[in-house]
């Protein structure tokens, strides 16, 4: 197998998925009509409703869409069960259940006056579906971030290469902000400065790698190189679990790394979270542009960084640690999420990009069209890492990518570099992004009851400081499939929403349905199974060598498993209650559609 | 009269334009608008709380305002009045 043919089958999958499913949905099960208002023509205030252009909004939802998700979990699944499973997941999911959670949140916004899902599942299913959804989401947002801090904490700590350029990019993001907000500077130029040095500083990064090895030392050196935290983690030495160390470096990033986020939770939005996501696009937009477009050519101009180097199939249940279980159904549909069907988009699509669709005819290539191209990043991420092989899973990522990047003439060493850093950014900009969310969230969701979580500070620090406990457990893979069984649990609840919603206007609703299914049964099973993993192989281990902090840890993400599946259970009851009222009562004449103004 | 002006079909570039733009600043400048929406909505609110049932300023400053605030008033009420959860924030 070489990058070529994984090319050509991720644009089949796209040009015939597209054309001859998704397509022939929107036209005979929605039927979307050109002619009828959107809630962004009737409703526009310039602000939230706001009709924009179709190819403007697909950017727009493709950036929103887009970060982390489809990379790791390619990366993980790739190295846990074998290329073959994954890419065959990431088509069909795609094909079949991808574009249409997508489409359908953007398509149940537009056509219940913009609603967000919340409201819309308060209206058709029952109020106590929204407030179980609330709960739903902080748990989702706490673990997504404590997965990306142990993530990013591991590489910065393991890969001083990278250290020099991700703090110019936070440098950079602050001068930018205050060059366009403050200085009223030219985008242009202020782009071109910004960018640039970021650029420079992450291509120098190699040069910078023994200063950053020597600030390591000396952190660890406060020690006597001895470790702040010891734990029994299962996914080491070859997933037969062996004893993980947290020196003071690894600590320093992760603290870093969370000063960071709370930073751009609690400054106002323009000073430092905007400008750094900006900057952070321009890097990770290049590296995925030239790694997508070597890996097209390298069969042709470098055929040694094309052949895959890691076997097809591993096996249909790998052993993890002494007592896990890690069978390909239920897990390797939650380890892989963004790349072929994620809840977040869902969630995004009906508050962001419905209220912005300017006609009907956009919802499919704005909604279908960015879920498609997420796949293809997906894809990409499976392909690095399927030819990288070397080392764990992030640095066999980068070593592919950077190999795909250096098909354009850039020297092997910086182009690898460019690939972590590109990882990093694309992470970190999205944790930042998160942290904010949650404080909102927990804001509003506790802020009536206790005062003191009305303190932007007080919930940021709490919100960090949890995500903190959950990186502690060292073990990010099960928490990543924690965290990915809450995405696609989510998006099994918008599937099931959108169900009852066709359900409720008379319209077929397999092609939602069988999704909402499989998806649903899948992800609780899933959930369950992460918990008894975490049990067995984090808990217990660590509670019987008395180590406290790994313990609290895994016994949090135990406890929010169980709460996640008992959240879905409600939501599943009701669910499953109001399609039956639905489905049972006569069809409603249809409404007339407002006219176009 | 000249004839209806028909939308200009962009190009290949132009697309890409687009999308460029929708990747990179469209949120940025959504975050502006509404920066200065929610400036412009608390005047209002100030001014003409009475509209809302919010007596606020007293009415002849209320009215000396009325003209210039009229265009927006629309637009201000289902701004205000619009049920808003959580999951607003993520757009």
């Amino acid at each position: 197998m070489n990058t070529l043919v994984a090319v050509i089958i991720g644009a089949l999958t796209v040009y015939l998925a597209y054309t001859l499913y998704a397509r022939r949905i929107d036209r005979n099960v929605i039927q979307s009509d050109p002619k009828r208002a959107t809630p962004a023509t009737l409703y526009m205030d310039g602000v939230d409703f706001m009709p924009t252009n179709r190819n403007i909004l697909f950017g727009y939802h493709f950036k929103s869409i887009a970060a982390a998700g489809p990379i790791v979990g390619a990366i993980v699944a790739a190295t846990l069960w074998g290329w073959l499973p994954a890419i065959v997941w990431l088509v069909l999911g795609v094909s079949f259940i991808g574009w249409a959670s997508d489409y359908s949140a953007i398509v149940i916004s537009v056509r219940n006056e913009g609603n967000s899902l919340s409201a819309v599942a308060h209206r058709l299913v029952s109020p106590r579906t929204r407030t179980v959804l609330f709960i739903f989401i902080f748990f989702y947002l706490l673990l997504v971030a404590g997965a990306f801090v142990g993530i990013m904490a591991g590489v910065l700590s393991a890969q001083p290469r990278t250290q020099f350029g991700i703090i110019v990019l936070v440098a950079m993001g602050l001068l930018l902000g205050q060059m366009l907000y403050r200085w009223r500077t030219g985008l242009v130029g202020a782009t071109i400065l910004t960018v640039g040095i970021t650029l420079v500083a992450i291509l120098a990064g190699p040069w910078t790698e023994e200063i950053f090895k020597g600030l390591n030392a000396a952190l660890n050196g406060i020690t006597g190189n001895a470790p702040i935290v010891t734990y029994f983690d299962p996914t080491l030495a070859n997933f037969k679990g062996a004893e993980a160390k947290i020196m003071p470096s690894l600590l320093f990033w992760a603290l870093a790394i969370c000063a960071f986020c709370y930073a751009g939770s609690v400054l106002p939005i323009w000073r430092m979270a905007q400008p750094v996501v900006y900057v952070g696009f321009w890097i990770t937009a290049m590296a995925m542009v030239l790694g997508l477009g070597g890996a097209a050519l390298a069969s042709f101009v470098k055929p040694e960084v094309a052949q895959f180097q890691i076997p097809a199939f591993k096996g249909w249940n790998p052993q993890m640690g002494p007592a896990g279980i890690m069978p390909l159904w239920p897990m390797l549909f939650v380890t892989i999420a963004c790349g072929a069907i994620s809840g977040w988009h869902a969630l995004f699509g009906a508050v962001g990009t419905a209220r912005q669709i300017e006609n009907e005819a956009d919802m499919l290539p704005v909604g279908g069209g960015s879920m498609f191209t997420e796949f293809l990043l997906g894809l990409l991420a499976l392909l690095a890492v399927s030819v990288g092989a070397k080392g764990a899973p992030v640095g066999a990522f980068a070593s592919g990518l950077g190999g795909f990047i250096s098909v354009w003439g850039v020297p092997l060493q910086y182009a690898v570099s460019l690939a972590f850093a590109a990882f990093i950014v694309i992470v970190l900009v999205v944790t930042q992004l998160i942290f904010r969310v949650m404080r909102v969230t927990l804001t509003e969701w506790l802020g009536e009851v206790i005062p003191p979580f009305r303190n932007q500070h007080v919930a940021s620090f709490i919100s960090v400081i949890l995500a903190l406990l959950l990186v502690m457990t060292g073990t990010w893979i099960y928490l990543w499939q924690l965290f990915g069984g809450a995405n696609q649990l989510m998006a099994a609840l918008s599937l099931l929403l959108v169900t009852v919603w066709l359900a409720s206007v008379g319209k077929n609703w397999l092609y939602a349905g069988l999704p909402t299914i499989f998806m649903y049964i899948t992800t609780v099973a899933s959930i369950l199974v992460t918990a008894y993993n975490l049990y067995f192989n984090v808990y217990q281990p660590n509670l019987a060598a008395g180590r406290t902090l790994p313990v609290i840890g895994s016994g949090l993400m135990v406890l929010v498993a169980l709460l996640l599946v008992v959240a879905a259970a409600f939501i599943g009851i009701d669910g499953w209650r109001a399609f039956m009222r639905y489905l049972r009562r006569p069809a409603a004449a249809p409404k007339a559609a407002p006219a176009r103004g | 009269m000249a004839a209806e002006e028909k939308p200009k079909k962009s190009g290949f570039m132009g697309v890409f334009k687009d999308i460029l733009y929708g990747m990179s600043s469209h949120e940025m400048t959504r975050y502006a608008v509404r920066s200065r929406a929610s400036m412009e909505h608390l005047f209002i609110l100030i001014t003409m709380g009475d509209l809302l049932g919010i007596p606020i300023l007293p009415p002849y400053y209320s009215l000396r305002l009325l003209p210039y605030v009229t265009p927006q008033i629309s637009s201000w009420k289902r701004r205000m009045l619009r049920e808003r959860d959580i999951t607003d924030v993520l757009g």
